[in-house]
């Protein structure tokens, strides 16, 4: 197969775009679709400051070197989740990305804030993963908010993309699929969400992060057990093949033809946000669930001490 | 014979009368944007043939979780 482009060696093969790539032209490729992404959604522009959440994977490392490669004004935002064995790589491997790249980058860590995912997973009784990432969206969308930064950027790919529409339309989800997209405009208390890889598949991050020498954290969770959404992207994975393509118009689609109509009928009937008693984010009951799951941890644990 | 180590597994494989990139992936099930293959660092697209004695890096990209 040869590079579409030069007619070199082909390094990398895309039946969606009825294309190939080689190795110098695949990144002008992968830069093309961020570039796209980010005009035509408007996410964000040169004067604004970005940050980026960096979980250590392929995604978030990628999106963070090609925005800062494209001149965008990023820092990075790792959560150190206190998972013992599996935190400290996923944060030493971020750490050294940054630090290769002169990039910046801010830690946040969830030991010292006092709700390591430990304790989380002995005293709270629903699953860790829901919990761990409802934590973890919150203290991005804090720290952005308090930061003064202008948008919110994570790795979310096209395939995950997919796979979380498909979860919300198996459940018909009104909430969530009033407002899924690659972007989320800020409001009271909450920062501009953007998902500039929302066009890439997973292969083409993969890719994209091979051949620019980015050394992942690729070990799974040891607290993961196998979530829905893994069984999703392999059922995904086959439609694709069999009709290259299809993730990216199911994907547009929606954003065209189904999320006005489910945004409408949001704003009838969708609950009302307040800030939070006790730490000020936005949420629909008086305290937030964060706070409410720390202060049930809290006594979980004293009772256990006593 | 081709070897090849699966990632993020870490387990090796090895595969008789394998001529192709394509056939390494229908012999590991795998449809070829599910993973990326490397041979002395260089990724090969499914059309490449293979020689005895390669060894391939078998990388999946389906992040867990």
């Amino acid at each position: 197969m040869k590079c579409t482009r030069c007619k070199a060696t082909a390094h990398v093969a895309l039946p969606s775009h009825h294309s190939g790539f080689c190795k110098d032209c695949f990144p002008l490729f992968f830069t093309r679709q961020v570039e796209t992404a980010i005009r035509r959604e408007k996410m964000f522009t040169h004067d604004e400051r970005i940050l980026v959440a960096l979980s250590g994977g392929k995604d978030s490392l990628a999106l963070m070197l090609e925005l800062h490669l494209q001149g965008y004004d990023v820092t990075g935002l790792h959560i150190d989740l206190g998972i013992p064995g599996s935190s400290d790589k996923a944060r030493a491997k971020v750490e050294r990305f940054s630090e290769k790249h002169g990039l910046k980058l801010e830690v946040f860590e969830m030991e010292k804030w006092g709700l390591p995912i430990p304790d989380v997973k002995a005293h709270v009784r629903r699953p860790v993963c829901a919990v761990c990432g409802k934590m973890k969206r919150h203290h991005f969308n804090r720290i952005a908010v308090e930061g003064g930064y202008d948008a919110l950027a994570t790795g979310h790919n096209l395939d995950d993309e997919v796979a979380r529409l498909f979860a919300n339309t198996l459940r018909w989800d009104t909430a969530y699929l009033s407002d899924q997209g690659p972007v989320l405009p800020a409001s009271d208390g909450f920062v501009r969400k953007v998902k500039p890889l929302f066009r890439l598949s997973e292969f083409e991050t993969a890719n994209y992060a091979f051949l620019k020498g980015i050394e992942i954290h690729s070990d799974p969770c040891p607290y993961a057990t196998g979530a829905s959404f893994t069984g999703h992207k392999e059922l995904w994975g086959e439609l694709e093949h069999r009709s290259p393509g299809q993730k990216l118009q199911f994907y547009q689609s929606f954003l065209k033809n189904g999320k006005p109509a489910f945004a409408a009928v949001e704003r009838e009937t969708g609950a009302e946000l307040k800030p939070c008693a006790e730490c000020g984010s936005p949420t629909s009951a008086g305290t937030c669930s964060v706070c409410r799951i720390r202060a049930a941890v809290r006594e979980s644990k004293a009772k256990a001490e006593a | 014979m081709i070897t090849v180590n699966l990632e993020p597994d870490g387990t090796v494989v090895e595969l008789p009368d394998t001529r192709s990139v394509h056939a390494v992936l229908n012999k590991l099930r795998l449809r070829f944007t599910m993973a990326l293959v490397v041979r002395n660092g260089e990724l090969l697209t499914p059309d490449r043939k293979l020689k005895d004695g390669d060894v391939l890096m078998v990388r999946k990209v389906t992040s867990a979780g």
